[in-house]
């Protein structure tokens, strides 16, 4: 088992190592993640939104509902650990020691 | 070849923390080493976008200076600054990282509550003999008892209707 | 980015990711990882990510670790493999 396992783990590097061939260099000024959508960005925080931190823009201001999913998650991963975590008191207790 | 490799050796690096990552979620036993495995991949994806979004040469961190006195946005030089839309996408990634976190790790102790061990073979094999986990099969028993019973008393209660 | 700083860095985020997934010891692990995830805040900010860096170092790092403890602390403390 344990040697199936290092040769799928294996096979999934090699197979991402033969993607990455034509991938940019790293740092490359113009590679097509830095020259979309990220300069408006850059240009337009200070005159929109008048915040020097580009990333709390795009956070808060851009991409708000972004972030309001994000805290969706959280409140549903908080509420999914509550339930699986309380005591239960009602119910017989069967399974509490 | 030199260039190739000094341009593509940071994505490499990622792919071998990816592979260790995903090796210790499939090998190890112990369902605490899977979590580890697991925070060790997504610190590796994490790792690839942050790599996308860096700059060569002198670059800073995105903050704008000179934010104050300047109204307009004419001063902005964009390849002086790192590229901020990767970094916004990260932190939603590393919250929610945590937040998946609490869920396995709140798992793993209803896991141990029931079969007192947190190794993946034993739990399989207790699983197996069905001699720490009786409740389940009383479960499933009393259920179909109680359908059983459930189907009686509408049969019953059908028939005095009819 | 600082390529001398990047490789020493990365060859610490190495050794420490092989030496958490093969401790026997789990609490060493979960230190670790700890440790793990602090050597990947210095890569972000040698990267220009410095609110990536700080996340992680309050959020992943801190709670992650704790919520890791308190689980190696309510169950057991040795690992098979």
């Amino acid at each position: 088992m344990k040697i199936f396992s290092l040769i799928s783990a294996v096979v999934v590097g090699v197979a991402l190592i033969y993607g990455t061939m034509d991938m940019p260099e790293w740092g490359d000024p113009n590679s097509p993640a830095s020259t979309h959508v990220s300069p408006y960005y850059l240009e337009h925080s200070i005159e929109h939104a008048a915040t020097p931190n580009v990333v709390t823009t795009v956070l808060a201001d851009y991409r708000g509902y972004d972030t309001l999913g994000e805290t969706t998650v959280i409140f549903t991963a908080g509420i999914a650990v509550v339930l699986l975590l309380r005591k239960r008191r009602k119910t017989g207790g069967e399974d509490d020691e | 070849m030199n260039d190739f490799v000094l341009g593509h050796y940071n994505y490499w690096m990622f792919i071998g923390l990816m592979m260790i990552g995903f090796y210790a979620m499939m090998a190890k036993k112990n369902l605490i080493k899977k979590i580890i495995g697991m925070n060790i991949f997504q610190s590796a994806i994490i790792l690839f976008y942050i790599s996308t979004s860096a700059k060569r040469g002198g670059v800073s961190v995105p903050i704008l200076e000179h934010a104050a006195g300047g109204h307009g946005s004419h001063g902005v030089d964009v390849a002086h600054y790192a590229n901020p839309l990767p970094h916004v996408l990260m932190l939603t990634a590393i919250v929610v990282m945590v937040a998946t976190l609490g869920v396995a790790v709140a798992v793993t102790l209803l896991i141990y509550k029931r079969y007192k061990t947190i190794e993946e073979d034993e739990i399989l094999m207790k699983i197996k003999e069905g001699s720490s986990a009786p409740k389940e099969l009383v479960d499933v028993r009393s259920q179909k008892d109680s359908i059983k019973l459930r189907t009686n008393i509408e049969y019953r209660t059908r028939n005095v209707e009819l | 980015m600082i390529i001398p700083f990047d490789i020493i860095l990365i060859l610490f985020i190495f050794i420490c990711a092989i030496a958490a997934i093969t401790v026997k010891d789990l609490l060493s692990a979960v230190m670790i990882l700890g440790a793990y995830s602090f050597f990947m805040c210095l890569l972000w900010t040698q990267m220009a990510a410095v609110d990536v860096a700080f996340t992680e170092a309050s959020v992943s790092a801190s709670i992650g670790t704790v919520l890791l403890i308190g689980a190696v602390y309510k169950t057991k403390r040795r690992s098979k493999d």
